[in-house]
């Protein structure tokens, strides 16, 4: 009796459990109502996917159209400046060409850039040839090449400037004594002595005897540097000439 | 004392089982309908956000040509004017 009273407590505390577990399941009616809900949101995506989809095939049909008419723009300017592929390559290289000449003549001293400035004519014919190139009206080059062009403008003016600095106007041996000796000794100059022949030897056109330099005359400078071999050379040879003359004359022979 | 509280307990869980057994229940294959269903609707929403993304890159694509377009335009009447004056 006992243990059946027990059972009977165990069966119905079982079949508690059970019965609350159950209440928490859906009902036909809640599920028939969420089924309606998210039906009606799925049919709204739906809709809303199908606009997107509709306005991303559009948008995709416009692109295509500028995409075309931005290539018609494109060839329509190059047919105006007579560009063709291999025509633009050449002139490019051209431009790179001048480009790193500046770049290399912008890193000299003035004394290098002065014993180099007939490069710098060369460039500007380059630059002359390149604007008469229909190619350098187009503006990614016009404004290429008017950059090169003050460059270009900007070295030869600082090459004017070093000129002061790479001549020299003679004075008088009275006032500045000068020489070809002290020219050469002279701080500004080369601040040697020794490297008197260097000067001489630039200004061969004008000295024909070292000895011998006038009040008045610009001697250009060039940069310093060792005494070449052609500098030595010379010096021997004018040794050998001055000691020659002045050299007592040989004694008539004894009859 | 103890038989009664036993009958009450059994009684209870009776009534119980009768109140919340009136009431159907789904089934399982009603449940999977509503997960299948809310899966769709997580799909369509990623569906969305990605064509979404689409639509915007292609509006900011436009708008770029529309530049160089004009760019080139201004090119054009630029290298005329340049090629005059050569």
């Amino acid at each position: 009796m006992k243990v059946l009273n027990r059972l009977m407590l165990v069966a119905a505390l079982v079949l508690f459990v059970s019965v609350i577990a159950a209440a928490q399941e859906m009902t036909k009616e809640e599920w028939q109502k969420q089924i309606s809900d998210y039906t009606a949101r799925r049919d709204d995506l739906k809709n809303k996917l199908n606009a997107l989809q509709a306005d991303v095939d559009q948008l995709k049909k416009d692109d295509a159209a500028k995409a075309e008419a931005l290539q018609k723009c494109n060839d329509e300017l190059m047919a105006l400046v007579g560009g063709e592929a291999a025509s633009v390559k050449a002139f490019e290289a051209m431009l790179d060409q001048i480009d790193a000449k500046l770049n290399e003549l912008s890193r000299l001293s003035d004394q290098e850039l002065w014993a180099r400035r007939a490069e710098l004519d060369a460039v500007q014919q380059m630059l002359d040839g390149v604007k008469k190139n229909k190619l350098s009206a187009l503006p990614k080059y016009y404004d290429r090449v008017k950059e090169e062009q003050n460059r270009l403008d900007a070295l030869r003016r600082s090459l004017e400037s070093a000129e002061v600095s790479m001549t020299y106007t003679v004075g008088t041996w009275a006032k500045d004594r000068d020489c070809l000796w002290n020219i050469a000794k002279k701080p500004k100059i080369y601040d040697n002595a020794f490297l008197w022949p260097k000067i001489w030897q630039g200004n061969r056109d004008q000295i024909k005897n070292p000895d011998v330099i006038h009040p008045g005359q610009k001697l250009t400078i060039p940069p310093k540097a060792d005494l070449t071999n052609e500098d030595k050379s010379a010096v021997r040879s004018y040794w050998r000439k001055k000691q020659a003359a002045e050299a007592p004359p040989a004694a008539p022979p004894k009859k | 004392m103890k038989k009664s509280l036993a009958g009450v307990i059994v009684a209870g869980a009776f009534l119980a089982t009768l109140a919340t057994g009136c009431s159907s229940k789904t089934t399982a294959e009603q449940m999977k309908q509503l997960d299948d269903l809310k899966a769709e609707i997580s799909s369509l929403q990623r569906d969305i956000s990605a064509k979404e993304s689409e639509k915007a890159a292609l509006i900011k694509a436009i708008a770029d040509k529309d530049a160089q377009l004009s760019q080139c335009e201004k090119d054009k009447a630029l290298a005329q004017e340049r090629l005059q004056g050569m």
